[in-house]
């Protein structure tokens, strides 16, 4: 919880109806978002996003498993987010999992796409390897470090940069002669298969406070906020998922037109992750 | 490692069969739904006040085959160990009963529930009218036969208006399964395995307010308005069900 005091609360609500809020911003300005990848040794793929104060590090390993046999083409994937309580006292105990549990289900609904796969960010199918035998199944890890608002946006982007510094291993398989065999795995250490991660969608999330919206709110902007929508918008600018917070209620025009302000701000913040994905990468090679 | 599956079912094989039978069908323009219904076309809702006799208020609710009883308790005080607070505060818990899916206990996404069921109702409460006690909302599915999560908020607010807790309006909530191009509202448990994307909205139709919305899978915007006024006018519907039931509950006792 922050601690604000009423003449505090009043300025971050008047800068905001003034669009110019405590920090400088705009209303629909992101903080300065700063790139690391391959921070994870361990992992097949590791990034570190930061965007002013909020610090979250996102961890992919993929590992051999067996496909879901209702769904013998697909790979499989899921999402853990963990909210340590190193990043903040409130996230330890019960706090913490409600929110952990919460940020790891928004995520979910908005890279996996629906039940028939259809929109998904991942292609599940890309990770198959004998067809109802074999697969990858990805794990994503993220950990938030600090947290400072907009953990959301954070995450998903996290995991987006994280996806893009991932190499699978290639790996050849040998199904033997029975149908029944186990097939032989030969994993290699040496080559990798890139991921497309062109379809996998940011999260935008505007949040009202009075009677206006702003993205990437702060903890402290987020104390005073009435609703908030995050909205997961790919490059084709289609919405690949959303989820409300808040109590407060909201007329459906309100939530189209917060719809549209996500959608136009997704696109600055696509090309903005994109050479900023580029650079690290750059880094992460010299 | 093991090569033999643990488990023998005999029916699996066949099972199969007939799910990619139905995959190829929902992926078709035309289609007819397996209970018969137009795709705007909700299930029949059948809903009862006093469910349980334990509680505050209760409900029970049946749309087709998913069946739900919520039992609301409190305002009570608030346990020890929790802060002051000098507003109310509400605690929502959604269980599945073993036998409410086909495979035996697989109610595991019910932490999911319980947290949308209290996101979706504490915009519609107005807790000020109870400081420093709590109350209890438990949600019991007894079958899961599709749009699990709609029925039990939908359910939820009418066990909450049963016990008296003071709301700014009913709550009703209808979720849409999109299939390619079609639309299809209230999808049965069937037709949510094969979706391509849902769009779920709760409502408070005389404040004409949305409590809490989800979407998954690809959307164009066109399709989230056109899905949206669907929700929307199936919501307004629903509340009229809900106030037609209190109304008769009220006449009775």
């Amino acid at each position: 919880m922050v601690g604000l005091s009423s003449g505090e609360k009043h300025f971050i609500r008047g800068g905001i109806a003034q669009d110019l809020r405590s920090d400088g911003r705009q209303r629909l300005n992101y903080r300065p978002v700063s790139v690391e990848v391959g921070v994870i040794p361990q992992a097949n793929g590791s990034a570190r996003v930061r965007l002013g104060a909020t610090d979250v590090i996102a961890s992919i390993k993929a590992e051999l498993g067996r496909p879901d046999p209702l769904r013998p083409d697909k790979g499989k994937v899921s999402i853990f987010v963990d909210c340590s309580p190193t990043a903040e006292p409130k996230f330890e105990g019960r706090g913490g999992e409600d929110l952990s549990t919460e940020l790891s289900v928004a995520l979910q609904r908005c890279l996996l796409g629906g039940k028939s796969g259809a929109g998904a960010g991942i292609d599940l199918s890309s990770l198959m390897i004998a067809e109802g035998k074999i697969c990858w199944d990805l794990y994503i890890d993220a950990l938030v470090v600090s947290s400072d608002g907009n953990l959301l946006d954070a995450l998903a982007a996290a995991i987006k940069v994280g996806l893009s510094n991932t190499g699978i291993p290639k790996v050849t398989v040998d199904l033997g002669t029975a149908p029944d065999d186990q097939p032989e795995v030969d994993v290699s250490d040496e080559e990798f298969l890139q991921f497309d991660t062109s379809g996998v969608p940011l999260i935008v999330t505007v949040t009202k406070v009075g009677r206006h919206y702003i993205v990437d709110a702060t903890s402290e902007e987020e104390s005073q906020m009435s609703t908030a929508v995050s909205v997961s918008v790919n490059k084709r600018g289609h919405i690949c998922g959303m989820t409300k917070r808040g109590g407060a209620g909201l007329d459906s025009s309100v939530i189209l037109d917060m719809i549209s302000v996500a959608k136009h701000v997704s696109e600055h913040l696509l090309s903005v992750l994109d050479s900023e994905i580029a650079v690290a990468e750059a880094a992460a090679m010299s | 490692m093991a090569t033999a599956p643990t488990t023998y079912s005999p029916s699996q094989g066949l099972e199969r069969r007939q799910q990619q039978q139905r995959r190829r069908i929902f992926k078709e323009e035309d289609w007819v739904r397996s209970d018969g219904r137009g795709f705007n076309q909700c299930r029949p809702a059948f809903l009862r006040t006093g469910a349980g006799n334990a509680a505050s208020g209760s409900a029970y609710a049946e749309f087709g085959t998913t069946k739900v009883i919520v039992s609301v308790f409190g305002p009570r005080e608030s346990k020890k160990a929790m802060m002051y607070s000098d507003i109310g505060r509400l605690n929502c818990n959604v269980s599945f009963t073993t036998f409410s899916t086909p495979t035996r206990g697989q109610g595991l996404d019910n932490k999911e529930y319980s947290s949308m069921l209290h996101k979706a109702l504490e915009g519609a409460i107005i807790l000020e009218s109870f400081p420093k006690t709590t109350v209890d909302v438990f949600a019991l599915v007894l079958e899961s036969g599709g749009s699990d999560l709609p029925v039990i908020i939908t359910c939820a607010s009418l066990a909450l208006a049963d016990a008296g807790i003071m709301m700014y309006d009913l709550v009703s909530s209808v979720s849409v399964s999109c299939f390619g191009k079609n639309l299809v509202i209230d999808p049965t448990a069937e037709e949510e395995a094969f979706q391509d994307g849902s769009f779920m909205v709760t409502y408070m139709p005389s404040r004409k307010e949305v409590t809490q919305l989800t979407l998954t899978g690809e959307w164009s915007t066109a399709k989230i308005n056109e899905a949206m006024e669907l929700c929307l006018d199936a919501c307004l519907k629903l509340a009229d069900v809900l106030r037609s039931c209190l109304k008769e509950a009220a006449n009775a006792g």
